[in-house]
């Protein structure tokens, strides 16, 4: 489904300054985070200020794009132009503990398993941008 | 925190409610002329007699123009109030406590939704932009996620659990059937609602509510008036809303077999109107069965089933308009679509006709106790509305 060519490409993420940084690390592919840098929760989407602490001290810090699957879904209507009909989206567990919303791709939903480890990737929007995919975990 | 309640303190005494589906005939003011219309002759009271107004709407206008216009409203307050899918109950909730406070004698809640030309399939989507690193995802998508994490937590398997959200489908269109104002009034065979094309995970076309148009409205007035405008009024025990954190789709010790926000509803709505043991003290309930599987969660968090048991229930019967703990006698959401701001406020109006006595094939032996629900959002982020109403 991955190099099948969709009618409308997938269009790039705006950004905002709070998500410059997230959005940046797309295009060199990295996956970033936001921890607030007083009490060290995480947050995303990235924003000002701490929900918990109300501190504004954030850190950007690199994660390590390893995760596993939480749960998955193959939505069938209403079709979007911009993906390619058979997408599937996912709830990844990161690594390093928060939970984010994605696409599952190079893996057919027959070889799908709950909590199969997996791992990030990127793919190039209109405009030169990047999204952060995930897809079954290469050994390493 | 408190949350007092305001048991047996106001009334309502007049009721109306459109018929709902596709209206290409009818504009949302036509619409809320017949509702609010029928609710005035309802409590046999002048438009003149109503102090004030709650519409809630979420996106088909915007201020309390929408309503003063289609009505001529003469220079009375109307606040407009949204608040996701839970909108028509929000709009009741506000117009009660109003009334409790003595601040007025008499006002009206009404919801109102024209979903079939507002341009877009579905429903109305009115959360402004954000910057993309917040990713979206269907409505549909997101709630089929119910069905395999209440598989895995209870041990049910997929085939099983496709039988108990295709009997709750199957349980809400024989309801809606029964319904002369119900978007689909046909009952739809097993075979047929679990055959149906797919839309997300395991949902099927018939594990979807339907996307309708529709107008209800109430009128509510303080406890020692009620009398006054009719012999049958339906007093309010319990009124309770709440915002969860919306931290359920970022933090990995969310289940999805649950909705936070409903169980802390319940619970507030319970303390309010005194009841310990929902299973048994509800007469019948209406619940918000966006999706099939939402329907299942909610008769757990809502106490009509033991957690892990909600299944084996449906399965048995029990919540069947036959059954001991009728769950959506009017049809429901599956029958009636969701213009997002009447559904609360039909809810209500199944409440209304049922305590009366007016349900016709679905009417009810001696209910005590009602329950509506209403949800808005989706599992992990939502809003959460129940009310408890009875004679």
């Amino acid at each position: 489904m991955s190099d099948a060519t969709p009618a409308v490409q997938r269009p790039a993420p705006h950004g905002s300054r709070d998500s410059a940084f997230f959005w940046e690390g797309c295009r060199r592919g990295v996956l970033m985070g936001q921890r607030c840098a007083d009490c060290g929760a995480w947050r995303h989407p990235p924003r000002p200020m701490c929900p918990h602490c109300q501190s504004v001290e954030r850190e950007e810090v690199e994660l390590s794009g390893r995760a596993t699957l939480y749960s998955w879904a193959k939505p069938v209507h209403p079709p979007l132009p911009m993906f390619e009909p058979g997408y599937l989206i996912a709830l990844v567990d990161l690594e390093e503990g928060q939970r984010m919303l994605s696409n599952l791709c190079d893996v057919s939903p027959e070889a799908i398993e709950i909590g199969m480890p997996l791992e990030v990737f990127f793919v190039e929007t209109a405009e030169g941008g990047a999204v952060h995919q995930f897809r079954p975990r290469q050994a390493s | 925190m408190a949350s007092n309640g305001i048991r047996d303190r106001v009334a309502i005494v007049g009721m109306g409610c459109t018929a709902f589906g596709e209206h290409w005939d009818k504009s949302t003011a036509d619409m809320l002329v017949e509702s609010a219309g029928d609710a005035y002759r309802s409590a046999q009271v002048d438009p003149e007699q109503v102090d004030a107004y709650w519409l809630g709407t979420m996106g088909s206008g915007l201020s309390g123009l929408v309503l003063s216009e289609a009505l001529k409203i003469q220079y009375k307050p109307v606040t407009h109030v949204e608040n996701f899918c839970a909108t028509g109950s929000e709009a009741l909730r506000n117009a009660c406590y109003a009334v409790a406070c003595g601040a007025y004698d008499l006002v009206m809640a009404i919801g109102v939704e024209k979903l079939k030309d507002s341009g877009f399939s579905g429903l109305v989507v009115g959360s402004p932009a954000h910057d993309g690193a917040r990713a979206d995802i269907t409505a549909p998508a997101i709630f089929s996620m119910l069905v395999p994490a209440y598989c895995k937590k209870y041990g049910v398997d997929e085939e099983t659990l496709k039988d108990v959200i295709s009997r709750i489908a199957w349980k809400n269109h024989a309801n809606g059937a029964k319904n002369p104002k119900a978007q689909f009034r046909n009952e739809v065979p097993l075979e047929m609602i679990k055959a149906s094309p797919s839309i997300a995970g395991m949902l099927g076309l018939f594990d979807c509510s339907g996307v309708a148009d529709g107008s209800a409205a109430a009128i509510v007035c303080r406890a020692e008036d009620a009398h006054k405008y009719t012999d049958t009024p339906l007093f309010v025990k319990a009124l309770s809303f709440v915002a969860g954190p919306s931290e359920g789709n970022k933090r990995q010790d969310y289940d999805f077999t649950t909705f936070t926000e409903v169980v802390a509803s319940a619970e507030d709505a319970y303390k309010q109107a005194g009841i310990t043991n929902p299973r048994e003290e509800i007469s019948m309930a209406e619940v918000h069965d966006c999706f099939t599987p939402t329907e299942l969660v909610l008769l757990e968090d809502l106490g009509f089933s033991a957690r892990g048991e909600g299944w084996k229930d449906v399965l048995d019967g029990r919540f069947d308009l036959d059954g001991p703990q009728p769950i959506n006698p009017d049809g429901g959401l599956k029958s009636f679509g969701h213009p997002i701001g009447a559904s609360g406020l039909r809810m209500m109006y199944e409440m209304w006709l049922q305590f009366r006595g007016e349900a016709g094939e679905r009417q009810l032996a001696a209910p005590k106790l009602g329950l509506t629900h209403n949800l808005g959002g989706g599992p992990g982020s939502c809003v959460s509305f129940v009310s408890v109403v009875g004679k």
